[in-house]
């Protein structure tokens, strides 16, 4: 098999972060969490060409999602970021200004956003072939 | 020179880590913490460590200047904007252009401000006083505030929209007594500031059990309180007296420090809730953000009365509506109004049966 996809998924509620992990791993990506923006921050700088997708709450401590979001615009563009967000309009607005690929309101469908994972991901693959 | 940030703590250490990672983004940040934590050292150190450090980094107290002549300090003014405008004046967001605007105290901004400040943080823009002309302008905000900005948009005194544009970065600022392990070095640095600063005052350093004793107090005004005793001690020359005349009920021993502070704690928790309690149950009826001119203006005890009134009344019609299946003649007995009256009060309440 190729390559599995990797996603780094973010979320400061462990609960949802246990579910995502579970349920990405048993679709066949290889999955990392980080509990708030800042940890997401220094698994990337460790590890910057791992990741093809980043999934991402918005309301967090220390660096919320929409600045992880537009430090990973910035630093590291060839990732895709989906936001994820369950506080209203606000943020997610925020997050779109961010230029997050896409933003996601919570309550989440699991098989919704993997749909749009391997969507956003196979553009990208589809764009280098070309 | 600015302040380092001095500890040896788990979150000083973590504040630090952070604002190194995030010195060179320039996204909004919010400082949070007690008065007198280091909130703008903190905001000092991101200054120092970002490429911004070679501009200015311009400081503003949102609650220290009345609402008017805040907003002319930070947006400037035309020659002949209003009487005494002699001449023109730039504002702090054009002298912070490039480098940093601190605002502290953000939490006691007036609303009107607020919405103009949302404004600058949205479009990069904004107009002096009297000129019709917007300036750009590149300045890294970088916000502080005592107060929990949550509490305040639930009470209707600060912008939601605001709070989240400025809360993109958010560092977290712990009181002193929740990290007693940095108030050894706290005591070492400024002792040897304040030394190098008075070298004729002969105060001398902490011994180990004046730094124990000094480690177990409270601190309720953080490293400022700290800082002034320290001041203290170069004229004084003497830890006893300095401890002695500490906030006397939260010296003394350990066990005694714990129970009496967290038992003051509550009780200034309970003031506050009674007057959080009162401007909650008001702002149901006026809008408590509008500036004060306007708000007693607004204040009309008839009108309140009226809408108070009517809000429970309608609460208690649907409530024995509801008991009673919806049964209006029931009702009205029950409710001792006549048929007639409750079909009105339903009508005006505008109260609707559920359908079915």
């Amino acid at each position: 098999m190729a390559n599995p996809n990797r996603l780094l998924i973010v979320d400061d509620n462990e609960d949802i972060l246990s579910t995502f992990y579970e349920f990405f791993n048993s679709m066949g990506y290889e999955v990392k969490t980080a509990v708030d923006g800042f940890a997401a921050l220094k698994l990337l700088r460790d590890k910057s060409n791992f990741f093809d997708c980043l999934i991402t709450d918005l309301v967090m401590p220390n660096i919320s999602g929409v600045g992880l979001i537009s430090i990973v615009k910035k630093e590291y563009s060839h990732l895709k970021i989906i936001a994820m967000t369950g506080y209203g309009d606000q943020p997610g607005a925020l997050a779109s200004e961010a230029e997050a690929d896409v933003v996601l309101f919570k309550p989440i469908d699991l098989f919704k956003i993997e749909n749009t994972v391997s969507e956003l991901i196979n553009q990208v693959k589809a764009n280098t072939k070309n | 020179m600015s302040t380092p940030l001095i500890g040896v703590s788990k979150s000083i250490l973590k504040i630090k880590e952070l604002i190194n990672h995030v010195a060179n983004t320039c996204l909004n940040v919010l400082i949070t913490g007690e008065t007198g934590v280091g909130k703008e050292v903190v905001a000092q150190n991101l200054y120092a460590e970002s490429a911004r450090s070679t501009k200015n980094f311009v400081k503003i107290n949102c609650a220290a200047l009345p609402e008017t002549l805040l907003e002319s300090e930070l947006f400037g003014y035309e020659k002949g904007a209003f009487t005494g405008a002699h001449r023109k004046r730039p504002g702090k967001f054009q002298t912070a252009d490039k480098g940093v605007l601190f605002l502290d105290e953000i939490g006691d901004m007036p609303m009107a401000l607020q919405s103009k400040m949302l404004h600058v943080l949205q479009s990069g823009e904004f107009s002096p006083l009297g000129s019709d002309q917007e300036f750009r302008t590149d300045v890294w905000v970088i916000a502080a505030t005592n107060h929990n900005l949550e509490e305040s948009i639930y009470k209707k005194t600060f912008r939601e929209d605001l709070f989240y544009r400025l809360n993109i970065i958010k560092i977290d600022v712990p009181p002193l007594r929740e990290r007693k392990e940095d108030i050894p070095s706290l005591l070492e640095y400024y002792y040897r500031l304040y030394k190098s600063e008075y070298p004729d005052n002969h105060g001398s350093k902490p011994d180990s059990d004046i730094i124990t004793t000094l480690c177990n107090y409270p601190w309720p005004g953080n490293v400022r309180q700290l800082q002034n005793c320290i001041k203290k001690q170069m004229v004084l020359n003497s830890w006893k007296k300095i401890i002695e005349e500490l906030p006397r009920e939260q010296v003394a021993t350990v066990a005694e420090i714990e129970t009496d502070g967290r038992l003051k704690d509550i009780s200034v928790l309970q003031r506050n809730d009674v007057a959080d309690d009162r401007t909650l149950i008001i702002s149901k009826f006026v809008d408590l953000s509008t500036s004060s001119d306007k708000l007693f203006e607004d204040i009309s005890l008839k009108k309140i009365k009226k809408l108070a009134s009517d809000r429970v009344e309608k609460e208690v019609i649907m409530f024995v509506l509801e008991k009673v299946g919806w049964n209006r003649s029931r009702a009205a007995k029950i409710l001792k109004i006549s048929y007639k009256t409750l079909l009105y009060k339903m009508n005006e309440f505008e109260i609707f049966p559920p359908v079915k």
